[in-house]
């Protein structure tokens, strides 16, 4: 890697944000919001290939790193959990609440390699959130890409994020399934329960590559139900999530190994993971 | 080279004084650091020549805490600003050991990473001068030979100025344009000589660090650990004195709708370093966080940069309440 050379003195900090504003907030489940962001002349802050994150800050409470969900010709989503203090706080802001806004960091997903496969995405609870910026960008670009499979799990019909492109957008997308599942049985809901790993064994996808998103413990069942199935190394792809504070490879918070997963990360394939220590 | 006589330090200081911003290495509140030559007169403060600071000069480039931008925030509304520079004058920072200087180097591999360039700490290095100067009185505890510092010419990417200890005079040796500026404002003090580069007295720790990079990278899950954790308190000193240990935490200094966003030091040993949400962290024990600082030192920044993420300076060995030794587990790495 070589050193920037450069006469030009700059105080800029890529660590400093752009202010942007909340052009709108969908509820997604009990605990999930999306929130539209444009900058403050109706743009888009930045254009995120699939699978790269953003910075998302109120400057008085906090600043984390979310994946970038969607994008339209002058926003981008992301869709956020409450989890803490800042997450907390964002899901009570409003419509055009003013806010901070740095990126497109990491890597995003390999579309070459991806072109022309046929493609299993699958996710619980929150992961759905990344997986579901290739998704959108495999249905904006459908002729490139092959059979689209979308298995995705929630504890509860309540905890099932993106409703609508589920139940409504994605069903009527050109061969394309989606398969939805909750943990439990529940009143008025006549889907699949059961967890996800099961729910992979019953449907048994037969495609080339596998989109593998959401918490610990489904991945760790779900890996071994994709290899069953045949999924190699290279095949099973996935995006991680380490505690960040810069997102830019400096602050040296999220290192794997030699990698930093805002930098070289957040996607890697389990090949790459097999090879690096199991610090994650 | 010119060369001037050790009695006319005064004089020197001063005259670059006059330009500059002078930092030197001093004695203040029973620690030895970089200091402006300024406070050091206010203070009356001892300059410290003969001996490497207890704090290293990495301040002078990544403060231990910095602002980054300033904000104002009300209602629905908010503001972003660019804070002011704070460095009005160049800065020349005299002497720095070439195990700092490399220090430096380090620095300048992540700050200056063409991926991001860090504009803040490239204006801190574009505006100080730093004059290099050849040691030739090591601490038993230095070990900056065996991790590839040369000792008689420090590393020129960072060093402006070369400077040599010839006994009762300094010989200086201008590597960079701005290393010229400021030999030009001393010449007057001294005179135009050939000087041999002087000998350098061998350290006593001598380490290998050949193929060890590739080693560690066989040995993550090795036993060597368990040996090095138990001592470990998670302090932070190492951290905070080493002059490469960069990891930077960012936060808030809020006062009514304003504030201040800021980046401060940190450091991989503490614990809560990497905890996440329900309580899951990556590096839960002191052996997961001593390992990575090991490992980042001798392995993964080499990986990255081609480059030891350690200098050799001693500090951490002369500074550690438990002894946890970066020296001996390079021995017992290479013996493994
Ligand atoms: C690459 C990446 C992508 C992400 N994408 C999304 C997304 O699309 N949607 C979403 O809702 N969340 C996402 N997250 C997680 C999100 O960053 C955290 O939920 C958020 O930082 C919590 O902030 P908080 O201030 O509300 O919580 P805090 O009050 O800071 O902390 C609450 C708890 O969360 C922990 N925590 C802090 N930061 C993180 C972190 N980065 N990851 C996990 N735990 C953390 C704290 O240690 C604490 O235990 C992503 C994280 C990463 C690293
Ligand atoms: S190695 Fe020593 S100085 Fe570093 S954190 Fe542990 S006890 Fe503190
Ligand atoms: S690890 Fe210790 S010896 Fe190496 S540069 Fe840091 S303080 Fe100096
Ligand atoms: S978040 Fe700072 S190094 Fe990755």
């Amino acid at each position: 890697m070589k050193v920037a050379n450069t006469d030009e003195i700059k105080r800029s900090n890529d660590l400093e944000p752009m202010v942007g504003k909340i052009v709108e907030i969908l509820e997604e489940s009990t605990d999930v919001k999306t929130f539209r962001i444009s900058t403050l002349d109706d743009k888009k802050p930045f254009s995120p290939l699939p699978g790269q994150l953003g910075m998302f800050s109120l400057p008085m409470v906090g600043e984390a790193m979310f994946s970038v969900t969607n994008q339209g010709e002058n926003y981008i989503d992301m869709a956020i959990k409450k989890t803490g203090e800042l997450t907390d706080a964002l899901h009570d802001i409003e419509v055009g609440q003013e806010i901070g806004i740095r990126g497109p960091y990491g890597n995003g997903f390999p579309l070459d390699y991806l072109k022309g496969k046929d493609i299993v995405f699958i996710a619980g609870g929150i992961g759905l959130a990344p997986v579901r910026s290739l998704i959108m960008h495999c249905i904006k670009n459908r002729a490139d890409y092959g059979k689209l499979t979308i298995i995705y799990g929630a504890r509860s019909v309540d905890d099932l994020c993106f409703k609508d492109d589920l139940f409504n957008n994605w069903p009527k997308v050109e061969n394309c399934q989606v398969y939805v599942t909750i943990d439990r049985p529940q009143e008025g809901w006549d889907g699949h329960v059961g967890f996800v790993p099961d729910y992979i064994k019953e449907i048994a996808p037969n495609p080339q590559i596998a989109i593998i998103c959401g918490p610990p413990v489904m991945i760790k069942f779900s890996l071994p139900a994709l290899s069953g199935l045949g999924f190699a190394g290279d095949d099973v792809i996935t995006t991680l999530e380490l505690r960040m504070k810069c997102g830019i490879g400096k602050c040296g918070r999220c290192n794997i190994g030699h990698k930093y997963v805002c930098l070289d990360g957040p996607v890697f394939t389990l090949t790459q993971l097999n090879e690096m220590p199991n610090e994650y | 080279m010119i060369v001037i006589d050790k009695n006319k330090l005064t004089d020197l200081l001063d005259a670059l004084n006059q330009s500059y911003q002078v930092i030197v290495p001093a004695k203040s509140a029973d620690l030895t650091q970089f200091m402006p030559y300024d406070a050091v007169k206010e203070k009356n403060a001892e300059i410290i020549l003969n001996e490497n600071t207890v704090l290293s000069p990495k301040w002078l480039f990544l403060p231990q805490s910095e602002g980054m931008y300033a904000f104002w925030a009300k209602n629905k509304k908010l503001e972003i600003v660019d804070l002011p520079s704070d460095l009005e004058k160049m800065r020349i920072v005299f002497p720095v050991r070439h195990c700092d200087v490399q220090g430096i180097a380090c620095l300048d591999k992540v700050f200056l990473d063409e991926r991001h360039v860090d504009g803040q700490y490239l204006e801190k290095r574009e505006k100080t001068v730093v004059m290099a100067l050849m040691c030739n009185n090591p601490k038993d505890s230095c070990f900056c030979a065996s991790m590839g510092v040369d000792r008689a010419h420090a590393n020129n990417t960072v060093a402006d100025v070369q400077v040599y200890d010839l006994g009762s005079e300094y010989a200086f040796e201008a590597l960079s344009d701005k290393g010229q500026q400021a030999v030009e404002a001393i010449k007057a003090l001294g005179s135009e000589k050939t000087v041999a580069v002087p000998e350098v007295k061998e350290q006593k720790i001598k380490v290998n660090i050949e193929g060890l990079p590739e080693k560690l990278s066989g040995m993550f899950y090795d036993s060597i650990w368990d040996s090095f954790m138990f001592k470990c308190i998670g302090c932070g000193t190492c951290a905070f004195i080493c002059p490469t240990c960069y990891c930077f935490d960012i936060n808030n200094k809020i006062r009514g709708e304003e504030g201040v966003k800021l980046r401060t030091w940190d450091s991989c040993m503490f614990d809560e370093y990497m905890l996440m949400a329900g309580g899951h962290n990556p590096r839960p024990g002191k052996k997961e966080r001593v390992r990575n600082r090991f490992l980042h030192k001798l392995e993964y920044f080499y990986e990255n940069y081609q480059m030891m993420l350690c200098t050799g300076c001693g500090r951490c060995l002369r500074k550690c309440p438990m002894n946890v030794d970066i020296v001996k587990f390079i021995n017992q790495a290479n013996a493994k």
